[in-house]
């Protein structure tokens, strides 16, 4: 018995079968793509950005500065991995191995009698080292400020009693010290390599009183948003009834440098439909802004910005 | 992803440079602060030293009423006495505040109560300012022994008023239904109370079932429904003769009245066949005017606190909905318009003494709720949910709302009072189970 085919049903059927499977394939493997993980981002308020981006009162006073340069010398030397290890092979025989990194604070310290060995043994060391491009080109510096010593010898010292009593820790070194142009090429190795370390590692331990030429201290919002929510942290009116949002006090307060009130807060303006209610918004942040202070955070550099701060309370969000 | 990623940061970028924006626009301009959270004024309330030793009881209960006032309120934080740093002896000397503001407080409240040789009681009260050491109130008072809570509640309204600037609660009271005995044969009498459930008075005897008490303006009286032998009737009850007399001589039942702003008329609901329509009268010609004619039911009416519109709840649409219209009558506006529930119905309206607010209750999704919505219908907000919540009262100064809530089952209500924001909701304490709350206005005015 013969059975009869229907050619384009079998046709059909094959071309359904094709394209669904092909969907399959084709659409199950995006719907297997795992999901992708949110990138978690935090917002952060003004006054978080001002702790952030604030000193410490604690901290090295050492000037950033120098650590950056050095940072961007070492990138190119990724070779030089090997010398450092050979860098600390020698400063282990080396009685004096640190110094380089510290130039600028030296020369202002160390004023009397040190320096002076060390400044004839460099210009001895100029002309041994022309091989190496970027070395002599740091040690000139070192070379100068080093003879700078000699010349500032005299500088009185009155008031940098700690520093005085920090120096005497940094002596030492560089009476150890001995010509030896052999030593002075590899010190000038280890001078390089140490940099990379000290980049590394002294940017993230250390504290800092904040730059003195970024934008965070001259960031006025930075000072703006902390005072705001220093103030807030304190105001406490009561009033939340449906017109709320018409309630407003100006209030002006004269500071002082250190942060605290100069004087009462001025209430200049209360808006509202009672008065007596829009008097007492204006006595709760009165009472808030005497009772949050003293506002020591505030940029000192900055005062004749905030000597006289306009403030103006409302209660628009309170429903 | 990566662009998914790419979104995400550009757009937080945006958001914060957009802030930063905003920030740098007015870098010369005032600084603004709007707090978004509310929190209560921490405040130090010390015992009332008392003019002799035998006044250390009422100084202490004097203490205590105004404690448990200003807690209650949910506008202030009374600090624990036992923190205290400093004792006060003499409230004629300023206190050392350094002291006070050690524990954080804003206000302190020193007081005195003393006995006179009449036998009255003078109570005095200083209200200072921590932080800056300003004296904000004074005041003393004298009355007799036996009213000292309500120098107490005097007193607190001062406090209240001074550091909110609205005019305080405290001094008033609330006539409700107490209610006795079992669920089936349940006792209700007409009782009056402090605000706070103190001093609880019965008015009726429990004889007749009573319903929806109001007080008069002037607190002296109270009209509210009985089920007397024929018809359930107004009555009006006069609290100091214990006098009552029938609202009006209607044919039908008349229910659900409350008086005019200015007391001098009584505004109610008349039932006349399957309908009810509202209806005025005047108490002092006894002349009634109809404010409604419509086959439906018009009843709750609530004046606004001008007495020149009033609020009302009709199923005049098909469902019970709130209107809102002259006092004279005329043309209603329906204002109650249910956002999530196209079967939920409006009842009970209440126009706030502020003039501000229509409190309502409202059910829907199987619950009833308390809640407010301006006069013209916007900004509805639910107070409260459950099974059964009912009947709110506005306080004198329109700042919270009491009501009845029935868990259901074997029990009985009880009356709550909750914030108009929704916050601080509490329990009021009253003898047995109690319904139909109504506020009196403020028994005394706290100016100056």
């Amino acid at each position: 018995m013969k059975v009869k085919v229907d050619k384009t049903l079998v046709a059909s059927i094959a071309l359904h079968v094709l394209v669904l499977g092909w969907g399959l394939v084709t659409f199950s493997s995006r719907a297997f793509v795992p999901a992708e993980e949110s990138l978690p981002i935090d917002i952060i308020s003004t006054d978080q950005l001002a702790q952030m981006m604030s000193g410490q009162k604690t901290g090295d006073k050492k000037e950033p500065k120098p650590k950056v340069e050095k940072i961007a010398e070492a990138k190119p030397e990724e070779d030089a991995v090997g010398k450092v290890t050979e860098k600390k092979e020698l400063i282990k025989t080396n009685s004096t191995p640190e110094p380089p990194p510290k130039p600028v604070e030296k020369p202002v310290e160390k004023k009397p009698e040190p320096p002076k060995p060390v400044a004839e043994a460099k210009p001895k060391e100029e002309p041994k080292p022309p091989e190496k491009k970027p070395d002599p080109a740091k040690e000139d510096p070192i070379a100068e400020l080093q003879k700078k010593l000699e010349t500032k010898k005299p500088p009185p010292k009155p008031p940098e009693q700690k520093v005085a009593a920090v120096q005497p820790q940094q002596v030492p070194k560089p009476k150890e010290r001995s010509f030896d142009p052999a030593q002075i090429q590899r010190d000038l190795d280890k001078r390089a390599a140490t940099r990379h370390e000290l980049a590394g590692s002294t940017l993230n331990a250390s504290a800092s009183l904040g730059s003195t030429s970024g934008t965070a201290a001259n960031n006025i919002a930075t000072w703006r948003g902390a005072f705001q929510g220093a103030v807030k942290r304190c105001f406490t009116p009561t009033y939340n009834g449906q017109d709320a949002d018409q309630y407003e006090a100006d209030i002006d307060i004269p500071m002082k440098i250190d942060g605290s009130l100069a004087s009462e807060p001025i209430v200049v303006a209360v808006r509202g439909p009672s008065r007596s209610i829009a008097q007492a918004v204006a006595e709760s942040a009165r009472r808030a802004i005497v009772q949050c202070q003293v506002y020591s955070f505030m940029p000192k550099q900055q005062y004749e910005s905030w000597k006289l701060i306009p403030m103006t309370f409302g209660l628009k969000d309170m429903l | 992803m990566n662009r998914r990623r790419f979104m995400t940061l550009t757009g937080s970028t945006l958001a914060m440079l957009g802030g930063g924006q905003a920030f740098a626009q007015q870098p010369q301009g005032r600084l603004r602060i709007d707090p978004t959270e509310f929190r209560p004024i921490p405040i130090a309330i010390t015992n009332f030293v008392p003019g002799s030793p035998a006044d250390g009881d009422v100084g202490n209960g004097v203490t205590q009423v105004i404690t448990n006032n200003l807690k209650r309120s949910g506008l202030f934080a009374p600090v624990d006495q036992a923190a205290f740093i400093e004792r006060i002896s003499n409230i004629d000397v300023a206190p050392q505040f350094e002291n006070w503001k050690t524990l954080n407080a804003q206000a302190l409240v020193t007081g005195r109560m003393t006995r006179q040789p009449d036998g009255r009681l003078k109570a005095e009260f200083r209200l200072w300012d921590v932080v800056t050491g300003q004296q904000l109130a004074g005041q003393q008072y004298f009355t007799s022994p036996e009213y000292w809570r309500r120098i107490a509640h005097i007193i607190s309204d001062q406090i209240y008023e001074k550091l909110t600037g609205e005019k305080g609660y405290f001094d008033s009271r609330v006539v409700f239904v107490d209610e006795t005995g079992p669920k089936e044969r349940r006792v209700k009498r007409l009782a009056m109370m402090d605000q706070d459930g103190a001093n609880v008075r019965y008015l009726t005897r429990g004889s007749d079932l009573v319903l929806t008490p109001r007080f008069s303006p002037n607190s002296q009286e109270i009209t509210y429904m009985e089920f007397g032998q024929g018809d359930p009737k107004v009555y009006l009850f006069n609290i100091e003769t214990g006098q009552r007399e029938i609202v009006g001589n209607f044919p039908g039942m008349t229910f659900a009245p409350r008086f005019s702003p200015d007391g001098q008329r009584v505004i109610m609901s008349l039932q006349q066949g399957g309908n009810s329509n509202l209806f005025v009268m005047d108490l002092r010609s006894r002349s009634t005017t109809r404010l409604t004619d419509t086959p439906a039911i018009d009843t709750s009416p609530s004046y606004s606190p001008d007495g020149a519109r009033i609020c009302f709840e009709s199923d005049r649409g098909g469902r019970s909905q709130i209107y809102v219209m002259a006092a004279g009558g005329g043309a209603a506006q329906r204002i109650s318009f249910s956002k999530d529930d196209n079967n939920a119905t409006y009842s009970t309206p209440v126009w706030s003494p502020r003039g501000d607010y229509i409190a309502f209750t409202r059910q829907g999704g199987g619950q009833f709720s308390i809640g407010v919505m301006k006069p013209d219908g916007s900004g509805e907000r639910l107070l409260t949910s459950g099974y059964h919540n009912e009947g709110p009262t506005f306080s004198p100064n329109g700042r919270v709302l009491m009501f009845f809530r029935d868990p259901g089952g074997s029990g009985g209500p009880s009356l709550f009072s909750v914030d108009i924001s929704g916050r601080n909701e509490l329990k009021v304490p009253t003898p047995g189970f109690a319904s139909d709350p109504a506020w009196s206005p403020l028994l005394s005015s706290t100016s100056g």
